[in-house]
């Protein structure tokens, strides 16, 4: 059976069912949790420097400039795409009744990824950079991230090709959605003229540079992000409540409305800027329909959730799903409304944008990651969970922690919003930048906190999934059968 | 005094809500509706005395006129969050099996508010800083309120009491982000302080 594996080939003239091939998930699903502590690790620390300058002892690679898009970097590409490869390996196998296509090749994506996450940030320490907002990897690695990405894909619609299951699955849509628009995105953006080994200079000149940038960066989110983790959902939510998404009809609905309404939407990172106000009024106008289609899979999580409350009893894993959804509809809701032209006034450049983005990425994504990985171990391991109390002592500080950086983020940036605009008797700004800056002290303590208690819980989530896998393989699963009115003939 | 009773006492008040079938305009009146204005007189007396302390060297000193108009939409938004919040829990009631008395949900929003309420005394000193400090533990006492209290009240069991507090909350962080952005719509338009947009 295993060389069957190896040559990723099949002979269906032999009926033996295929087993899945688990191996590289559990090694991705454990670089993913490397690089959360390790990236989780480094926003801490970069917050502390917000209070504490000095922290950066004098070293360029230790100054808040470099740490900061190692910290985006190595929990987006590292711990977050880790996460996607992982899960989309693993459920694309199950949703289509066949081992994974090309496993070399998927072994090949899963190390690659690694080795150019690891070389990636250190190169960002180093100083190279595009300077690119959540791009900042120069040409090398952007290469590299190409080939690599197009090799995830080869794996992955490899084995959608050769299903034994006519359906696509909604989670393998949205996968693949993520697979094809960020490779779009990831290619037209850093389109790129080398000159040295560490420099490149975008094709694009001035505005035309910005739109390009936050179309791909809106849309990182978008598809990477959301699209991406909404693959996770949809496979994972109704495995773990046993039991069939609400509605699929509305699911598929969703799938479109999402792809369709998300492109667009990218302009509204540049309100009240050079590009054509239009352009502008687009990007505002689609960010606020796109609250539809998001909000349509947020009704289908909570409905599905709804009926598995039975679940709740044993399952601690069903708890950070329940919030990840809640989450989501917050940062989806907030976002449509942050990009209204006069709460973006205000809002931009403020820490209220910081404290969006983390009710998404932690809100959200990390606690339906931190969810999946709780059902997905246990289940490769063979054995219960370690320890399902320091399981729900990890949600209990993962709530806490969220809780309090969007809180005192929302504080510090409508305080920054406000303390900048504001004008006196005269017509002219009545507050200095620097005083202004100076009294965020307060709230960036918070933010430290609310980090350190977040950080705390992934690391016993760590440990816990550690004790719970040590010396064990995946456990072997073999395909079922496959009703005969859904097979695919060959 | 109901809110002040499940301050000290939730699991009994809760109970007590649950062997009751209040009348969603008594509760409104007799309890919500002063719950309501405490947050909006405060800020007013608080912004007219001290000024908001954002965090700047001086504080921001509004006229009178302004920070009524400021309170009056802060009542509003306040009003309009109970009363939605209050009907939400209703039409989600169905799905997680509780009980649909219109009363007792009005009744219990008043429970889980009150904390927040009487937390808004620290408007009296609007300083940024001190409020979300003063308000963080009143939000979590109001959590623990909502996911202790919600399965007596409207008699459920306790693991939909948790799926429903849940979407509960979900519902919450939006209506409390909608009133920041509905601020910022508003100083934007004119009704606040003087912005340079």
């Amino acid at each position: 059976m295993s060389a069957v594996l190896e040559q990723g080939v099949i002979d269906r003239s032999v009926a033996v069912p295929d087993t899945y091939y688990d191996k590289v998930v559990l090694r991705l699903v454990q670089f993913s949790i490397v690089w959360a502590i390790v990236a989780m690790g480094a926003g801490v620390y970069i917050s502390a420097e917000l209070l504490w300058p000095w922290l950066d002892f004098g070293q360029p690679w230790l100054s808040f400039g470099r740490l900061r898009p190692l910290h985006t970097n190595g929990v987006i590409f590292g711990f977050g795409v880790s996460a996607l490869m992982a899960t989309a390996f693993y459920s694309v196998q199950r949703t289509s009744h066949v081992s994974l296509f090309a496993p070399r090749l998927a072994w090949i994506v899963c190390y690659g990824w690694q080795l150019t996450v690891l070389l990636g940030g250190l190169s960002l320490l180093g100083g190279w950079t595009s300077s690119k907002e959540y791009a900042e990897l120069e040409w090398p690695f952007d290469i590299a991230i190409a080939l690599l990405w197009v090799s995830f894909g080869i794996v992955f619609f490899g084995t959608l090709a050769r299903r034994r299951i006519r359906p696509i699955y909604i989670s393998n849509w949205f996968y693949g959605g993520l697979i094809i628009v960020i490779a779009m995105l990831h290619i037209v953006n850093n389109l790129a003229l080398p000159v040295t080994l560490d420099k490149s200079y975008s094709l694009y000149a001035g505005a035309q540079d910005a739109v390009v940038q936050w179309w791909y960066g809106h849309n990182a989110v978008g598809f990477l992000l959301t699209g991406g983790f909404l693959g996770m959902v949809y496979y994972f939510l109704p495995k773990q409540a046993g039991r069939p998404i609400w509605s699929y009809r509305l699911s598929i609905v969703a799938f479109w409305a999402f792809v369709y309404t998300y492109i667009w939407a990218g302009p509204h990172h540049l309100h009240y800027s050079a590009i054509p106000e239009w352009v502008q009024s687009l990007g505002m106008v689609m960010s606020i329909i796109l609250l539809a289609p998001s909000w349509a899979t947020l009704i289908n999580g909570i409905m599905t959730v709804s009926g598995a409350w039975q679940k709740l009893r044993t399952d601690p894993a069903l708890k950070f799903i329940v919030l990840a959804l809640a989450f989501y509809g917050l940062a989806t809701f907030e976002g449509p409304m942050m990009a209204i032209r006069s709460v973006n006034v205000v809002s931009h450049f403020t820490d209220w944008t910081i404290g969006h983005v983390h009710s998404g990425a932690l809100g959200w994504n990390a606690m339906i990651t931190y969810g999946t990985f709780y059902f997905l171990l246990p289940r490769m391991a063979g054995r219960a969970l370690y320890s399902t109390s320091l399981a729900n002592l990890h949600f209990w500080l993962a709530l806490a922690g969220t809780m309090l950086y969007i809180m005192s983020m929302w504080a510090a940036g409508v305080s920054q919003g406000l303390l900048w605009l504001n004008l006196d008797e005269t017509g002219e700004l009545r507050f200095n930048f620097t005083d202004i800056m100076a009294g965020m002290a307060p709230y960036y303590g918070l933010r430290l906190l609310a980090g350190l208690i977040f950080l705390l819980g992934t690391c016993l989530m760590a440990w816990n999934l550690f004790m719970t896998i040590r010396g064990r393989d995946p456990v072997e699963v073999t395909a079922p059968d496959v009703d005969p009115l859904y097979e695919v003939k060959r | 005094m109901l809110p002040l009773r499940a301050l000290i006492a939730p699991k009994k008040t809760c109970g007590q809500l649950a062997a009751s079938e209040p009348a969603a305009m008594t509760i409104m009146f007799r309890y919500a509706i002063w719950l309501l204005l405490m947050p909006p007189v405060f800020s007013w007396l608080g912004a007219y005395f001290f000024g908001w302390r954002l965090g700047a060297s001086e504080p921001l000193v509004l006229p009178a006129a302004t920070l009524t108009l400021i309170s009056i939409g802060y009542f509003i938004a306040l009003l309009f969050g109970f009363i939605s919040t209050a009907l939400i829990s209703r039409w989600m009631a169905t799905t997680y099996g509780a009980n649909r008395q219109l009363g007792r949900h009005f009744a219990f929003i008043t429970v889980i508010g009150a904390p927040l309420a009487f937390a808004s005394l620290g408007h009296l000193f609007p300083h940024v800083f001190l409020n979300v400090v003063i308000l963080i533990p009143a939000m979590m006492w109001s959590m623990y309120l909502l996911y202790s209290g919600i399965a007596t009240t409207f008699d459920t069991v306790p693991e939909r009491g948790i799926l429903m507090a849940s979407a509960l909350v979900g519902w919450l962080l939006v209506a409390a982000v909608s009133l920041l952005g509905l601020s910022m719509w508003l100083w934007v338009a004119g009704i606040g302080p003087s912005l340079g947009v």
